[in-house]
């Protein structure tokens, strides 16, 4: 750091140099910070049967199943056990949205859960779907049996 | 902001204070809002689950912000609307109906139309309790359900 001199005469003045480490360390605080802010962001889904549709002919329809011990089903294979970032759903998914595209169809995702699966799976599924591009999205609750 | 500035009469130019005092708080300035504007309001009971491919809030929308706490003692859910707390979803119906209808009478020109409900859930709440409070939303007339997260742990 800067090497302060102090006049002899009694009036040390406005010292630049103090300020300037004040400044820095303020500065770093603020940057640290700004790295560590969790931002709230939105994953959007529409209420079961209000989708919408251009094309009613041709809709791509995929159930994706939430058990309570957090398993995750689409048309009723399993995929990826406990694993949080559920990569081959996401590749899955990546390749029916291409498919559905490619064909001009709209792809519509159902996301059926048991009653007591956690919410953090619906999310970590909905994720998935975020990653896939698949907007057509509902999520439902299946009946207690 | 600071003035002045180094002499180069000498030939030798000096090293300048003034300007790098005036950069350095330009950056401080930035930090602070980047820092402060991205803040949480967020109910800190709430744990929100971790989506980091979640889209960004849309803010030009009507919205209804319905909280949803879940009590793992008790195996209960707690909800809040606009800071009032409901211990059923029966009063919280009428509640959302009301902040539904407030909310289509404040959407200004260039907003997107419809009504959006936001639920923000805690991580641990079964998922029937999303569904009743979706269930809600249905009732008031809301097809439009966004569920927040948090874009890391």
């Amino acid at each position: 750091m800067k090497k302060v001199h102090i006049q002899m005469d009694g009036d040390t003045g406005f010292q630049i140099a103090p300020m300037i480490d004040v400044v820095f360390v303020i500065m770093l605080f603020f940057m640290v910070m700004a790295g560590a802010v969790k931002v709230e962001n939105h994953l959007v889904t529409n209420l079961p049967g209000t989708s919408e549709s251009d094309s009613a002919d041709f809709v791509d329809e995929q159930i994706i199943g939430v058990s309570e011990t957090g398993e995750v089903t689409l048309n009723d294979d399993a995929y990826d056990g406990q694993s949080k970032e559920l990569p081959t759903l996401k590749a899955a998914l990546s390749r029916l949205k291409q498919s559905s595209d490619a064909s001009k169809n709209q792809c519509v995702v159902t996301i059926v859960s048991e009653p007591f699966a956690k919410y953090s799976r619906v999310i970590d599924v909905l994720d998935a779907l975020a990653v896939a591009k698949i907007s057509s999205v509902t999520f439902t609750v299946g009946e207690e049996e | 902001m600071a003035g002045g500035g180094g002499s180069i009469e000498g030939g030798e130019p000096e090293f300048q204070v003034a300007p790098m005092i005036d950069v350095l708080l330009v950056l401080l300035v930035f930090f602070m809002t980047i820092t402060s504007m991205e803040v949480l309001k967020v109910d800190q009971d709430i744990v929100l689950p971790v989506a980091p491919d979640a889209e960004k809030r849309e803010k030009e929308r009507g919205e209804v912000i319905v909280n949803v706490r879940w009590n793992a003692e008790t195996k209960k859910a707690r909800y809040s609307l606009d800071q009032i707390e409901f211990d059923k979803i029966d009063p919280l119906k009428e509640a959302v109906a009301r902040a539904s209808n407030a909310a289509k009478a404040g959407i200004k020109a260039g907003w997107n139309p419809a009504v959006r409900m936001v639920i923000r859930g805690d991580a641990s709440l079964p998922a029937m309790e999303i569904q009743k409070v979706m269930g809600i939303g249905a009732e008031a007339g809301i097809a439009d359900i966004a569920f927040s997260a948090a874009s890391k742990e």
